[in-house]
């Protein structure tokens, strides 16, 4: 017997419904699993999967301790507590145990912050240490939480702090190395992209899961010797205190190798805080972005392109008036009253303009600073002295200066004689010390550098690659015969101050200010340019004293400073004396 | 269901028979009903998915294990840091010029070059 449900039964009813209601769920299913499976995926991942950003950790900055590397900037882990007032029952137990740990870290009125219910986030404390969030942490306070925070430490306080530069609120450098090199201090952040559970805590289910290791930046090494600096910054500041000048700064250098030991620069101040400073300027690292205009220290570039090009030795001679015409300009010695036939050494001692003009005008036709005497002089300052040229020092905000070709209309002879003894032309200190190097090394120009290399994640140092070196700004001949030039002008006068038995010399630089487009009597830049070795340069110093209204001197408010750094650095670098 | 408890032998020489063929089989008397073979396929898919299930919950008990070294790892990589820091400030030259050995250095009076 066939079993068969009779037509309008309630039994077939139910089955009718049975099936509509099976149908329907697999109409929904087919819509949820099939046409929406995307979108529920999607859903489902974004619940499940977590991105966690693993942030790279910024290099560090180190510098030399006699060869030794010592960190001059770090990484330090802080916190900054916060709670959330709503979640926060017993706030009496909470205060009480946040004020013995951390004090000193915490906002004004905390206890008016945990009052306010109508928010979820409160920020109690910043720079909370390690030590003091674990100690927090222990006690399990509701509604109380951490938030880990990386900042820069600088063990050495404000060492060379222009020279280094700040890391900003938003993680970028400013300034210094740390604007410079931001890209390769940074480096680049990881991914760790995983089903996690409700804790956070990464699975190893799933089949999308990320894992890209962070890569930390580049722990940076810079040639900088601390102790030189900490000299140099210790030697300006009690130097122009005792002077009585405003500001200053200082460049040392390798002359073999193009290497700043040091570089320092008054007033300064602590990168620690930097958000404190008032003045801006202070941040500026005056020896790369303050050009001026260089003064006497460029006689001894204009000896050494006479002597390069044949024109004078410095046993040449001429006749000194005091003063020398140029079109129709009379240009003036600053010091007087050494008139007659005198030699070039006599000029460079007592640095006299007329001296240098008188070689800018033998490389002409002997009596005018001719187009073919300018291009000369352009060839020597701006090709081969590199003046008016960025030097690639890897520091923010370097300035390139200004020399004004002789195509130019404004490069006449006057302004050309003027150059002879360094003015009409902007220049940085750093320009001046590296092209004079090259007046002592022998001739070769090696373009400055503040970084050594850089220490790997193993902990191998790495040296940096080899920065361009441009020979023969002048005859090997040439510069012996400046070098010692520039010996006896200094031992013309001041041999006394040197520790005995060292080859020291030097140049000194006054140079005028411009105020509204003219040179102004009451205010003066002082600088002394000079080197010192043993049986060759070891290093090259160049300091600067300025201030507002302020009538400095070469050789009274920069050689002493000079001198003073010059002999500790003897001691220091334990040269021996020449036999 | 029928069973029968013992095998039974077919001798192969009443069929054609070739060398190197073996001369009897063995055919097992136990036979398994439709029912039978749906519930060992359902055992084995039970089985099967037990143990994905204890692999699986071993392999996120080791996540647990790992997130906990990690975390182990990550503070003591701060407490080292902490210690470099320590170092370099106990290190630096501020600190080792006002240390009580440097309080009570002397300058030497005179002092000899070797030439």
């Amino acid at each position: 017997m066939e079993l068969s449900l009779q037509k309008g039964s309630r039994s077939r009813i139910l089955a009718g419904l049975l099936l509509l209601v099976i149908a329907i769920f697999i109409a929904r299913l087919f819509y949820l699993q099939i046409i929406q499976h995307d979108e529920y995926v999607r859903q489902a991942e974004a619940e499940q999967i977590r991105p966690l950003i693993i942030p790279a950790k910024r290099g560090e900055i180190y510098a030399y301790d006699s060869g030794n590397l010592v960190p001059l900037v770090m990484n330090q882990t802080v916190y900054t507590l916060f709670a959330d007032p709503v979640m926060v029952t017993d706030s009496t137990k909470a205060l009480k145990v946040i004020r013995e740990v951390a004090g000193g870290n915490l906002r004004p009125k905390t206890e008016d912050l945990l009052a306010r219910k109508d928010t979820r986030y409160q920020i109690l404390g910043t720079k909370l240490t390690r030590k003091q969030a674990e100690l927090i942490k222990k006690e399990s306070l509701l509604g109380i939480g951490f938030q880990e925070v990386a900042q820069r430490i600088y063990p050495e306080g404000g060492l060379a702090a222009q020279t280094l530069g700040f890391v900003n609120d938003g993680g970028t450098g400013q300034y210094g190395v740390e604007e410079a090199l931001n890209e390769r201090l940074v480096g680049h952040d990881g991914l760790l992209e995983s089903v996690t559970d409700v804790s956070g805590v990464p699975l190893t289910i799933g089949d999308k899961n990320v894992n890209k290791p962070a890569k930390n930046g580049d722990n940076i090494v810079l040639t900088i010797d601390r102790n030189v600096q900490a000299y140099a910054e210790k030697a300006l500041a009690s130097g122009l205190k005792k002077l009585g000048a405003q500001n200053g700064s200082v460049i040392i250098m390798d002359p073999q190798n193009g290497d700043i030991m040091a570089m320092a620069n008054v007033p300064t101040y602590n990168p620690k805080d930097f958000t404190k400073v008032k003045d801006a300027a202070v941040f500026n690292n005056n020896v790369i972005n303050s050009p001026y205009e260089p003064g006497s220290d460029i006689k001894t570039f204009t000896i050494a392109t006479g002597i390069d090009k044949g024109v004078i030795k410095p046993t040449s001679t001429y006749n000194n008036l005091d003063y020398i015409k140029v079109a129709d300009r009379t240009i003036v010695n600053a010091f007087k009253g050494e008139t007659g036939v005198i030699t070039m050494q006599h000029a460079l001692n007592y640095s006299l303009n007329t001296g240098m003009v008188t070689v800018a005008q033998r490389l002409g036709d002997g009596n005018r600073i001719t187009r073919g005497a300018r291009d000369t002089m352009y060839n020597y300052f701006h090709d081969r002295f590199r003046f008016g040229q960025l030097t690639g020092i890897e520091l923010a905000g370097e300035q390139r200066g200004t020399i004004i070709p002789p195509t130019e209309v404004e490069g006449n002879a006057v302004r050309y004689s003027n150059m002879t003894f360094g003015q009409g032309m902007d220049l940085t200190m750093l320009q001046v010390a590296s092209a004079f190097c090259s007046l002592v090394n022998g001739g070769t120009y090696y373009q400055p550098t503040i970084i050594a290399g850089n220490v790997s994640d193993s902990g191998e140092f790495v040296e940096a690659e080899q920065k361009r070196v441009y020979p023969n700004t002048i005859q090997p001949e040439t510069s012996k015969t400046i070098h010692t030039m520039i010996r006896k002008a200094r031992q013309a006068f001041y041999a006394d101050y040197d520790t005995p038995g060292y080859d020291i010399g030097g140049k000194t630089g006054t140079s005028q200010t411009i105020r509204n487009g003219k040179y102004i009597d009451d205010e003066t830049i002082a600088t002394y340019l000079g080197y010192g070795g043993n049986s060759k340069p070891r290093y090259v110093i160049m300091v600067e004293a300025s201030g507002k209204g302020q009538n400095l001197q070469g050789n009274l408010h920069a050689l002493p400073i000079f001198t003073d750094i010059s002999n500790w650095l003897i001691d220091y670098l334990k040269l021996q004396p020449k036999g | 269901m029928s069973y029968h408890t013992a095998q039974q032998f077919y001798s192969r020489r009443q069929s054609a028979w070739n060398r190197n063929q073996n001369t009897v089989s063995f055919v097992s008397n136990v036979k398994l009903g439709p029912v039978t073979h749906t519930v060992l396929v359902a055992l084995m898919v039970t089985v099967l998915g037990l143990v994905y299930l204890t692999q699986a919950t071993r392999a996120t008990a080791y996540d647990y294990e790992a997130q906990k070294i990690d975390n182990q790892i990550a503070a003591l990589e701060t407490k080292k840091t902490d210690l470099e820091i320590e170092n370099a400030r106990l290190t630096a030259l501020d600190t080792v010029r006002s240390s009580d050995v440097a309080k009570v250095t002397t300058k030497p009076v005179s002092t000899a070059y070797v030439r």
